[in-house]
């Protein structure tokens, strides 16, 4: 570009175009599909993954919801559902342009979605002062429910303290005495191994050594050695999506799956994982709400009418979606779809009880998170190489997220 | 001409008063966005420095606007200066160790100052870590005053861009802005003339950082919020990007630029999940048919315009304002 | 040095060399056409991330691990030849950053191809079967699939150095990288050459990606992932030599791996840092040449 002079007259054109094409630009955005306003539709914010690292469990969790809201003909409090989905691509900021979009402009009725912990804390303080009931479907951080909960704000999937603490005294009684800890290196990994660490080490039971790759890491190389050398009986482990897939196939190219039993928490050897692990993810313990194979009439149900309607294997995050879409559904029903009033419509969804497949399903009235019972699960070979998670048994009573 | 910036002006300062809240929130976005690009502008446009850790200056306002917000207080005379004074030191830090090389070296090593600020940043108990910092709270005046409310944060935001915009300018349009660019088209030359380029260079690099700084302080007031993506070199690549659509070297150019791909990536993602292929898309059209960004193209249908209507006045050859020759 | 430690440290040391070789394979390429045609391929971890999947795909369809190893740098190096004619040409004598821009929006591009084609989840490229599992070795259990990474890259390194050092082809890359100009000159057909180079660069990543398939997987987001740890190869080693890219695989790789095991909280930070130190002291790189003006 040649030099400019900056003449009087240019600065003046540059602030023009400027200023003009700044204004015009968000009002252009402002055009961005919006439902139609006012009227009967009950309209639903959902922000989910739908491109990069999460795309996967986005993607689950909207056909969760899809498949609920289908099997009661898209109604809800006799007003038909409207789905306005945004992709937060995984990034607070964007999340948070997004979710002002739908709470500001398509003026939506609920909010729903999130997968990862950080853009929900992202979020949080503008669903609050928005008054904005949400319905959080996936991001399990536990100060959510605790130091930051807010009464708009749900939660229908779990926190991390909820699927890890149950494999504490479990792992001390049916596994070993020992064990070292492998978690990815970022709050819900350090969450995890917390939880896990905090009621193994009351059951009696000692940690050997504690590992936390960089998060996220693809070569897992220079732990495994280590895990290795410490020979503990078992490890305890916390990895998602790509890393765990990784760390999975890495452990058993180590030859360490031979000495050394893999427990953790559920998203390490879950239904969206498992075919990638393979047999490498064979006879691993886990902990979570939900199992494929779990006995009872609504997941046999969940299960087959997904399978039917998508041709794929359902998993804890469809579940999760599934879960969710009920609620709405139970709440608006129960306050015959009117909106308007908030405090009704917020002592509906506290009081919504149903049985979910993953069992009973049920609000702590106090944080808002779901109280549900925690399952323990081995990963079986259910023939012909497809991997499942068996239940083992479940915890006594229904796990509550203490809250504090 | 008068009349257009006046009427671009006066459409900027009413905005809040139309009935498009949710698009408010999008010009507040960009503006802040357009403060950064503008100043990664001043490195890149008018000294040649092509930086790939700009994002590192930006973050580090936001994080320290969030940390003196929350653990010190909101007043805006707290905050602000603290992002800009403390993006400015690392600036200056960073820039005296970067400006030692040049070309894809400088990119590279820019790159890594501002990974291992953003390593920092991922575990650091005191930036809230890979959860990022939530509650940062929107600054005061003092006197019950503050920016709380959207429409007034705009008026703030709308204020301290402009008066950025209208620093930058005067620099540039400075002698000092006139040696930078010297040294952009021939730093060898301006050396021989008995510049000290290597102080030249830090002024720029310290200038630039401190605005990136003040755009990232607003931005985690905006949101209540900063996480360490902020840091990362997708942030540093998605600003270059801005500076380089909107035309390199104009300023104006970066914000603009800056609004475009930000209502783009906006905009499209709403309609289509195959959002990053058409943006990838319009990135290359830009290369291969805009190489002077957007305001290359305002220029042209600038002079298109200017020759028409000349060419409809007279054949005779005369001088315009600027002192070009038109017909 | 006790046995145990001694064993660790051979293992760690084996471990870096297997990473080492796979990042060599991906910066041999990238440098091969930043020194040759001055471009940075900003696409390149999107190249590497194709040669996976396309990897899988084959595996998948014919059961034949081998048969994908050779015929997906074939076919990637292809789709980079195409790209090449069609894109990368227009930035020879662009700016660097036309180039950034161009090169971005082509990863982006090629991202979210591959997305389409197969999707969002995690899938696996599995290794040939008598290459799973692991063997004893110096004290530890050191998985079979990574001693054939280590051999195979090898064995391409040499190759590479031979045809680099002993060959026409290899000469007129040489020159070509010291002065375009020149070679130009003495009546080769440059723009042949270009292509040729990117195509090669382009089929070097695939290969490394179909390699690296049963140890990290394919997945959306890899690419990027890959992409900035093989600039920081680049350009510690040294952009455009065969040796930079080597040595500077070699010890990135191996600082990468011994640093994860010795300091992993400081993992992320000591690597850029690593960087940084290198060019505030030979800012070219390790084996680079002087940086133009």
């Amino acid at each position: 570009m040649a030099s400019v002079q900056l003449t009087r007259r240019d600065f003046l054109k540059a602030m023009a175009i400027g200023a003009g094409a700044l204004t015009v630009g968000p009002l252009l955005q402002a055009c961005a599909p919006a439902a139609p306003s006012g009227g009967t539709p009950l309209k639903i914010g959902v922000v989910l993954p739908y491109s990069k690292v999460y795309a996967q469990l986005g993607d689950s969790i909207t056909k969760g919801m899809q498949l609920y809201f289908d099997s009661v003909n898209n109604m809800a409090g006799g007003r038909p559902i409207t789905l306005i989905k945004e992709d937060e691509e995984n990034d607070p900021q964007v999340a948070l342009t997004k979710t002002r979009k739908l709470i500001e402009q398509d003026k939506v009725d609920l909010f729903t979605g999130v997968v990862a912990t950080p853009v929900v804390y992202a979020l949080r303080d503008l669903l609050d002062s928005t008054k904005t009931i949400s319905l959080i479907s996936n991001a399990g951080g536990n100060d959510l429910t605790r130091k930051r909960k807010s009464p708009y704000i749900f939660r229908t999937s779990f926190t991390s303290w909820q699927v890890a603490s149950p494999l504490g005294p479990w792992v001390y009684q049916n596994v070993a005495k020992s064990v070292m800890i492998v978690a990815a290196d970022y709050g819900f990994g350090h969450e995890s191994a917390d939880a896990f660490k905090e009621t193994f080490t009351k059951a009696g039971g000692t940690i050997v050594g504690e590992l936390y790759p960089p998060f996220p890491s693809t070569d897992f190389g220079a732990f495994l050695p280590k895990i290795a050398a410490a020979k503990p009986p078992a490890i305890y482990s916390f990895f998602s999506g790509s890393d765990a897939v990784n760390f999975i196939k890495q452990f058993a190219d180590y030859g360490l799956g031979k000495d050394i039993q893999i427990t953790g928490s559920g998203f390490l050897v879950e239904q969206d994982v498992l075919p990638a692990e393979g047999m490498a993810a064979n006879g691993a313990y886990s902990t979570l709400h939900w199992a494929l194979t779990l006995d009872n009439a609504e997941n046999k149900k969940f299960v087959a009418d997904y399978k039917t309607k998508f041709n794929a294997t359902a998993d804890v995050f469809a579940l999760q979606g599934y879960d969710t879409a009920r609620v709405i559904v139970e709440a608006l029903n129960a306050v015959k779809g009117d909106t308007s009033n908030k405090d009704n419509l917020l002592q509906a969804i506290r009081a919504v009880k149903f049985n979910s497949p993953r069992g009973p399903f049920v609000f702590d009235q106090t944080t808002q998170n779901v109280n549900q019972y925690i399952y323990y699960r081995q990963v079986r070979d259910a023939g012909g190489g497809q991997l499942q998670n068996a239940v083992l048994g479940k915890t006594d009573q229904p796990v509550v997220d203490p809250g504090a | 001409m008068r009349g257009v910036v006046v009427l671009a002006l006066i459409l900027l300062v009413v905005f809040p008063f139309l009935p498009f809240s949710y698009a408010l929130a999008v010009l507040t976005d960009v503006l802040i966005f357009g403060l950064f690009a503008m100043s990664l502008d001043l490195l890149l446009g008018y000294t040649g420095l092509v930086s790939f850790g700009h994002a590192a200056f930006f973050g580090i306002g936001a994080y320290v606007a969030g940390i003196v917000g929350i653990h010190v207080g909101p007043q805006i005379y707290l905050t602000l200066p603290a992002a800009l004074a403390s993006a400015a030191l690392a600036a200056l830090v960073i820039g005296y160790f970067s400006i030692r090389t040049t070309g894809v070296y400088f990119l590279m090593l820019t790159l890594a100052f501002s990974q291992m600020v953003y390593a920092a940043a991922f575990k650091a108990p005191f930036t809230g870590a890979s959860n990022g910092l939530a509650g940062i709270p929107r600054p005061t005046l003092g006197g019950g005053f503050g920016f709380a409310d959207s429409t007034a944060f705009y008026y703030l935001v709308l204020a301290l861009v402009l008066l950025s915009y209208w620093i930058m300018a005067r620099l540039v349009a400075a002698p000092f802005g006139k040696s930078l660019r010297g040294i952009k088209e021939n730093e060898s030359r301006m050396r021989a003339v008995g510049y000290n380029v290597q102080r030249y260079k830090l002024a720029a690099f310290v200038i630039a950082g401190a605005f990136a700084g003040l755009a990232g302080a607003l931005r985690a007031q905006f949101n209540f919020f900063v996480a360490p993506d902020t840091l990362y070199w997708t942030t540093s690549g998605i600003v270059l990007v801005m500076v380089i659509i909107g035309g390199a070297g104009t300023l104006v150019g970066a914000a603009l630029g800056a609004g475009l791909v930000q209502v783009l990536q906006n905009l499209i993602s709403s309609y289509t999940e195959r959002w990053p292929l058409l943006l990838g898309a319009i990135f290359i059209l830009f290369v291969l048919y805009a190489p002077k960004g957007m305001m290359g193209m305002v220029d042209q249908l600038n002079n298109k315009a200017l020759h028409v209507s000349t060419l409809a006045r007279s054949n005779v050859p005369t001088r315009d304002d600027d002192g070009r020759l038109g017909g | 040095m006790t046995s145990d430690t001694l064993s660790f440290v051979a293992i760690q040391f084996l471990n870096g060399l297997a990473y080492s070789l796979l990042l060599f394979l991906l910066a041999a390429g990238l440098s091969l056409i930043f020194g040759m045609m001055d471009v940075v391929n900003l696409a390149h971890g999107s190249f590497f991330l194709i040669g996976t999947y396309v990897g899988l795909t084959i595996v998948r369809v014919t059961g034949n691990f081998w048969l994908a190893l050779i015929v997906t740098p074939l076919l990637v190096g292809a789709l980079g030849l195409l790209v090449e004619r069609s894109l990368i040409r227009t930035l020879y004598d662009r700016s660097p950053l036309d180039q950034v821009l161009l090169t971005f929006g082509l990863a982006f591009i090629l991202m979210d191809l591959a997305k389409w084609v197969w999707g969002a989840d995690v899938l696996a490229l599995p290794a040939p079967d008598f290459l799973t599992g692991s063997v004893l070795l110096l004290g530890g259990q050191f998985p079979r699939y990574r001693l054939f990474v280590i051999v195979a890259g090898l064995a391409l390194a040499a190759a590479l150095y031979y045809l680099n050092e002993h060959t026409s082809f290899g000469a007129v890359i040489r020159a070509g990288v010291a002065d375009r100009e020149m070679v130009s000159g003495l009546g080769i057909n440059i723009a042949r050459v270009f292509s040729m180079v990117f195509a090669v660069g382009i089929g070097l990543a695939a290969l490394s990606g179909v390699v690296a398939g049963p140890i990290y997987s394919a997945f959306p987001g890899l690419d990027f992932q890959v992409l900035i740890t093989t600039l920081i190869v680049v350009v510690v080693g040294g952009m455009g030599t065969y040796k930079g890219s080597f040595f500077g695989s070699l010890l990135i790789g191996e600082v990468q791996t011994f640093g994860q095991a010795l300091f992993p909280d400081l993992a992320l930070f000591l690597i850029f840092a690593l960087m940084a130190a290198i060019l505030l002291i030979k800012p070219a790189g390790l084996f680079g040449r002087e940086a133009m003006d």
